[in-house]
């Protein structure tokens, strides 16, 4: 595991996302609300470009004719087949034991930096 | 060292060729057929309102990839040169089937609209897709509702080496075995041309729901059920004797899935052993009429939690000669090559390109 410079703190404003390229890996960095993570630019499930789907929100399960949307900019819908995950840990939404892969971030001075 | 990347995956390594079935093309606004149409069409064709809009219900994320907007904007699929960068330099396709989106025009009010238009459709189709890139074919767009224009449209450009098959709405008027539809088959034999469906425009316009039991209320409850309008059609096909009167016809069945045919045969085939005095020009197994004579499409390919059923099913239904690969590019669930790959490279052979080289008379392509 070593630590690559991704991008600068503030290049990449809160609810915005880069993809960068990291040891031959293509990986999306996003900012959710000041944090930032990292993850694979393959989706799990038939492996398209995920990073380049939509940041949005989600519908919380609820009774049978009510809608409660939440986690705003927390989710990350994949561009083929519009699968859910949670940008922080990877996991989907319908089941969190099916994840992407995700990568270490941490914060260095300005440089925000990922562990591959 | 970074890189930002416009990103997409990388090509996929592969032992045979693959042809792929099912590919939406689109126009970029519909101005791009004024120059195939005289008035009152040329006017009234980019009047959104001469349209006859959607169902009212969408998926979320919208119908197309997000990631296959083309550089220089647009909607996706409406650009040759990007649309072959991501399907075939990227996704792995060989040779492909363009099979448009305007299947909405069979369930639109006006004959005379829809036949200009989609004539209009077809001309534009090979201006600026077939001739530009010989690895793309087209489908010859037809309004089914109105057999005998259908009919003269095949016959206008059937004799084209690029144009490899006859393109329908999957959503009808009548079951398409009902005589009335006669007139289409009859050109596209003569012609040697399939017959495909493609699903969509259920509950559009004049057409009626996409079930028996009234119209669905989301998105997901629509698109999970569309598969019944193939069980519907092919039940019609069978036992009003279409594949009798043309026994070279072949049919196509474009994205509704495969699991639901072995049920399908199977019901068939026990009820035609006592009911076959409705249909007495019916003198063979139900399901051996589907199996010589229709084919399937993989995407979107049904992912039961063992995959090993999948294979089962594929046994069940005849794949190696009846299921051919198809990934829908560019809309929401494109299927790559990948959901195919664990499957025995025979049979991977047989759904990947050599049926569909076969029903398309590619002669001159060889397997890679």
């Amino acid at each position: 595991m070593a630590k690559h410079i991704v991008a600068r703190a503030g290049e990449i404003s809160p609810g915005e996302s880069r993809l960068v390229k990291v040891q031959g890996r293509t990986i999306g960095i996003f900012n959710v609300a000041g944090q930032y993570y990292a993850i694979k630019n393959s989706c799990i499930h038939e492996g398209a470009p995920v990073c380049l789907g939509t940041i949005t929100g989600t519908f919380i399960p609820s009774a049978p004719g009510e809608f409660h949307y939440g986690n705003e900019g927390e989710i990350l819908r994949c561009p083929w087949h519009g699968w859910e995950f949670f940008i922080a840990s990877g996991g989907s939404v319908f089941n969190p034991q099916v994840k992407l892969k995700t990568y270490p971030v941490t914060i260095q001075g300005d440089q925000v930096m990922v562990e591959v | 060292m970074t890189e930002v990347m416009t990103g997409t995956t990388a090509p996929i390594r592969k032992k045979y060729k693959v042809i792929d079935t099912d590919i939406h093309h689109c126009l970029r606004d519909w101005s791009e057929l004024q120059p195939y149409l005289d008035e009152p069409w040329r006017t009234t064709v980019i009047n959104p309102g001469s349209r006859t809009g959607g169902n009212g219900l969408v998926a979320w994320g919208g119908h197309r990839r997000r990631d296959s907007v083309p550089p220089d904007g647009g909607i996706p699929g409406s650009n040759p040169a990007f649309l072959i960068k991501q399907l075939f330099d990227e996704t792995g396709v060989d040779i492909g089937i363009l099979t448009g989106d305007i299947y909405a025009l069979s369930v639109h009010p006006n004959l005379d609209y829809a036949n200009n238009v989609i004539r209009a459709y077809n001309d534009w189709t090979i201006d600026k897709w077939l001739k530009p890139y010989p690895q793309l074919r087209g489908s010859i767009a037809v309004n089914s509702s109105d057999p005998e224009a259908a009919a003269a449209e095949i016959h206008r450009l059937g004799a084209r080496p690029d144009m490899v098959m006859v393109m329908m709405c999957a959503t009808s008027l009548f079951p398409y075995g009902q005589r009335r539809y006669d007139p289409i088959y009859r050109a596209a034999v003569e012609h040697n041309l399939p017959v495909g469906l493609h699903l969509g425009a259920a509950g559009t316009g004049i057409a009626h729901a996409v079930s028996a039991v009234g119209y669905p209320t989301t998105f997901f409850e629509y698109h999970s059920g569309l598969p019944r309008i193939y069980m519907a059609q092919i039940i019609s096909l069978v036992t009003e004797g279409t594949f009798e009167k043309f026994p070279t016809l072949k049919y196509i069945f474009i994205e509704g899935g495969i699991s639901w045919l072995p049920h399908v045969m199977w019901r068939l085939d026990k009820n035609w052993k006592a009911l076959r005095n409705d249909t007495p020009w019916v003198k063979r197994l139900p399901s051996e009429y589907i199996i010589d004579h229709c084919l399937f499409t993989t995407q979107p390919i049904e992912e039961p939690p063992n995959p090993e059923h999948l294979l089962q099913i594929f046994e069940m239904v005849h794949a190696e000669k009846t299921v051919m690969y198809s990934s829908d590019y560019p809309h929401w669930d494109f299927d790559p090559l990948g959901p195919l790959t664990h499957l025995p490279e025979k049979l991977k052979r047989r759904i990947f390109f050599e049926t569909a080289s076969e029903l398309f008379n590619f002669k001159e392509e060889s397997d890679g």
